[in-house]
């Protein structure tokens, strides 16, 4: 028992960054431009945030110069993959290599350190103790104790559902995503509402950023994201591009690190757990293409039998 | 009475292919230079010598006999993971799961080395090889039916099996395979007579490049003079003209993954049995991403792809030794190559053109 709860908490805290990563990834997929320098925004606002507390002092400033960074960097992508129709997918992967680039170039030129940076004085997030309701049993202490990033998550997801189902702007980002021609022939500027959904995914993204550098750790190391981007981009995938089922997936894949670290004290390969997450996507997405083409059969057959049985001369 | 003017001769075929290559040379000169233009100026904003630093990297990576052979050495996995993507690109396929078929080639190159150890040379490189190849494109086989027979987009499904393949063979070799009395991850070393000759005794330039080589000029062949390349390219162009024309698509694609993946495994057993002699636990500094890069710039043609491999090959080479003799990071080429990702497929240069490739 006391195993589980310790489990379900590291789970809790280790999907938050992949569930903001994925709320942005969901975004910019539904505004038809896949996105996979998630990644690297994430990397980016761990930096920048760790940065930007160490030199003010304050936490609030930090998420802002977290939130700006990732701002920054999706202008950038925009640009390319939208302005100048380059593929998003090569631009995704540039800028992941960019990020990591030049964050290695600024700590070595201007920091003087290698691998990783962890300023003095810098006190990371509070952990919030959740009063009364933490005397809850099994739900209490999974769910008290966190950072506010990790409660903050929620509200990202409903406010991230509202904005694509319950306003004007999800309707068109919707609608660019869905037909890109249709959606300009109605009048939708759908480069601008595309770049704008990027910005977005980009404040959304390098805020879950903000848990792993100061969150769990007050130190930055050089690829700490370790693949939460993509495994973020798995969760969407696996939530059929819906903020409900992306957010428990992402839940679901930070059980699976919480659990691989626990099982690796008992010499369990872990390895073989890091393999779930990308499985599990390539499973859904095959499954899915196969009811579609079950489907699409299902009615040709019925076309052509009501062909044969409707139609004069048979 | 007025004689007939000439009408100008018909511009013939081989006028047309100079054209495009000289189209190709071009957008890939704009995009390398705006890429060492941004480079510049990150080092000039941040204080530390430009043309310094180019003239670095440009004498250590071709000034010497050691130098240049380090930059053919850098280069050949490069010109083996451009031309995986190439095949399967031209095809239309976008498959970028180069990266994990290197890996897996790699472990069956590594585990042919070191278990068959009675064989004679020739044939057990041979069979490391072959076992290379044919992991590499098993690992493909499955992404590549996903997407011929039920429409399963291959950039999602090659990306994310990169990272099982990654952890698959990292499992491998510190479990099952693991080297005994070895800190670090990785497999037993290959048997003597599996290592390739090396070329240049100081550097570890070895015999793969060769086999780089003979494969830019198998796949140039196979593309410029083959039933096969005309319908890759077809394919390629115009996937509905491909059908009408009977071509088998679906065949097709899964052919040119599968090709895909069994070069992206030589890469990856080439790079075992010339340099590393066993297979370590991410041993890739991202190759199979690289050779997205590169066949992009070169347009997927395979003389392209060599050249800018080689291009890449001497900034690493180069890079590696600004580290060493300036305060500059390393990570200038990081960032000079990211520049380049970036910009490729931006539709700054030829626009016309540019449609045909993304």
């Amino acid at each position: 028992m006391n195993d589980l709860v310790s489990v379900v908490h590291a789970a809790l805290r280790m999907s938050t960054p992949i569930v903001y990563a994925a709320l942005g990834g969901l975004i910019a997929e539904g505004a038809g431009v896949v996105n996979i320098g998630i990644e690297g925004i994430m990397l980016a606002g761990a930096f920048v945030c760790l940065v930007a507390a160490w030199l003010s002092g304050s936490l609030w400033l930090a998420a802002l110069a977290a939130g700006a960074a990732g701002a920054v960097l999706s202008v950038l992508f925009a640009l390319l993959a939208v302005r100048m129709r380059a593929n998003p997918v090569v631009v995704g992967l540039g800028l992941n290599g960019l990020v990591a680039g030049g964050i290695a170039y600024i700590m070595q030129v201007y920091f003087k350190v290698r691998g990783a940076f962890a300023p003095p004085g810098v006190t990371g997030l509070p952990r919030w103790d959740l009063g009364p309701l933490a005397k809850v049993p099994f739900l209490g202490p999974v769910l008290s104790g966190h950072t506010p990033l990790v409660y903050l998550a929620g509200v990202t997801a409903v406010a991230t559902w509202l904005i694509l189902y319950r306003t004007r702007f999800g309707l068109w980002l919707r609608a660019a995503g869905e037909e890109p021609e249709a959606a300009r022939a109605a009048g939708i500027p759908v480069p601008r509402v595309q770049t704008l959904a990027l910005v977005l995914c980009g404040v959304i993204t390098a805020i879950g950023g903000i848990q792993l550098s100061l969150g769990d750790l007050t130190r930055f190391n050089e690829g700490m994201t370790s693949g939460r981007g993509f495994i973020a981009l798995a969760a969407y995938y696996f939530g059929q591009r819906q903020p409900g089922p992306t957010v428990a997936a992402a839940g679901l894949f930070g059980f699976f690190q919480a659990l691989q670290i626990r099982l690796q004290s008992t010499g369990y390969p872990p390895q073989l757990v890091q393999t779930l997450p990308y499985l599990i996507v390539v499973l859904t997405l095959s499954l899915i293409a196969w009811r579609r083409l079950a489907i699409q059969r299902r009615w040709q057959r019925a076309a052509l039998q009501r062909y044969r049985t409707d139609a004069p001369g048979h | 009475m007025a004689e007939p003017t000439a009408s100008p001769p018909a511009p013939s075929p081989s006028h047309w292919r100079t054209q495009l290559a000289l189209a190709t040379a071009w957008s890939t000169g704009v995009t390398f230079a705006g890429a060492l233009a941004l480079t510049a100026l990150v080092l000039w904003l941040t204080g530390q010598p430009v043309f310094g630093t180019f003239a670095l990297m440009l004498r250590t990576a071709l000034g010497s006999k050691v130098g240049l052979a380090d930059t053919l050495l850098q280069a050949t996995p490069l010109i083996l993971c451009g031309l995986a993507c190439a095949v399967s690109f031209r095809a239309g396929v976008f498959n970028v799961g180069v990266e994990g078929a290197l890996y897996l080639g790699a472990f069956a190159a590594a585990w042919t080395g070191f278990t068959f150890v009675g064989l004679g040379r020739l044939p057990l490189i041979a069979a490391c090889l072959v076992a290379a190849a044919v992991v590499g494109a098993l690992w493909l086989a499955v992404p590549a039916a996903l997407k011929a027979y039920l429409d399963v987009d291959e950039v999602v499904s090659t990306l994310m099996l990169n990272y099982v393949a990654l952890s698959v063979t990292s499992y491998l070799v510190n479990y099952p395979f693991r080297a005994p009395g070895l800190a670090n991850s990785m497999s037993p070393a290959v048997a003597e007579q599996a290592r390739l000759t090396r070329l240049l005794p100081p550097s570890q330039l070895n015999a793969s490049l060769i086999l780089a080589l003979l494969l830019t000029l198998a796949v140039a062949w196979m593309f410029g003079r083959t039933r096969l390349g005309v319908s890759i390219r077809t394919l390629g162009n115009n996937p509905r003209f491909a059908r009408v024309m009977g071509i088998p698509v679906p065949r097709l694609m899964v052919l040119t993954m599968l090709l895909s993946g069994a070069i992206g495994g030589l890469a990856g057993g080439s790079q075992v049995l010339g340099v590393n002699y066993r297979f370590i636990d991410g041993f890739s500094p991202g190759w199979g991403f690289d050779g997205i890069t590169i066949t992009l710039l070169a347009r997927h043609n395979p003389w392209g792809i060599l050249v800018t491999a080689l291009v890449f090959g001497m900034l690493r080479n180069g890079g590696g030794m600004i580290q060493v003799f300036s305060k500059v990071p390393i990570s200038i080429v990081d960032i000079l190559q990211a520049a380049v990702i970036l910009l490729v497929t931006a539709q700054v240069a030829v626009p016309s053109l540019r449609r045909a490739t993304s």
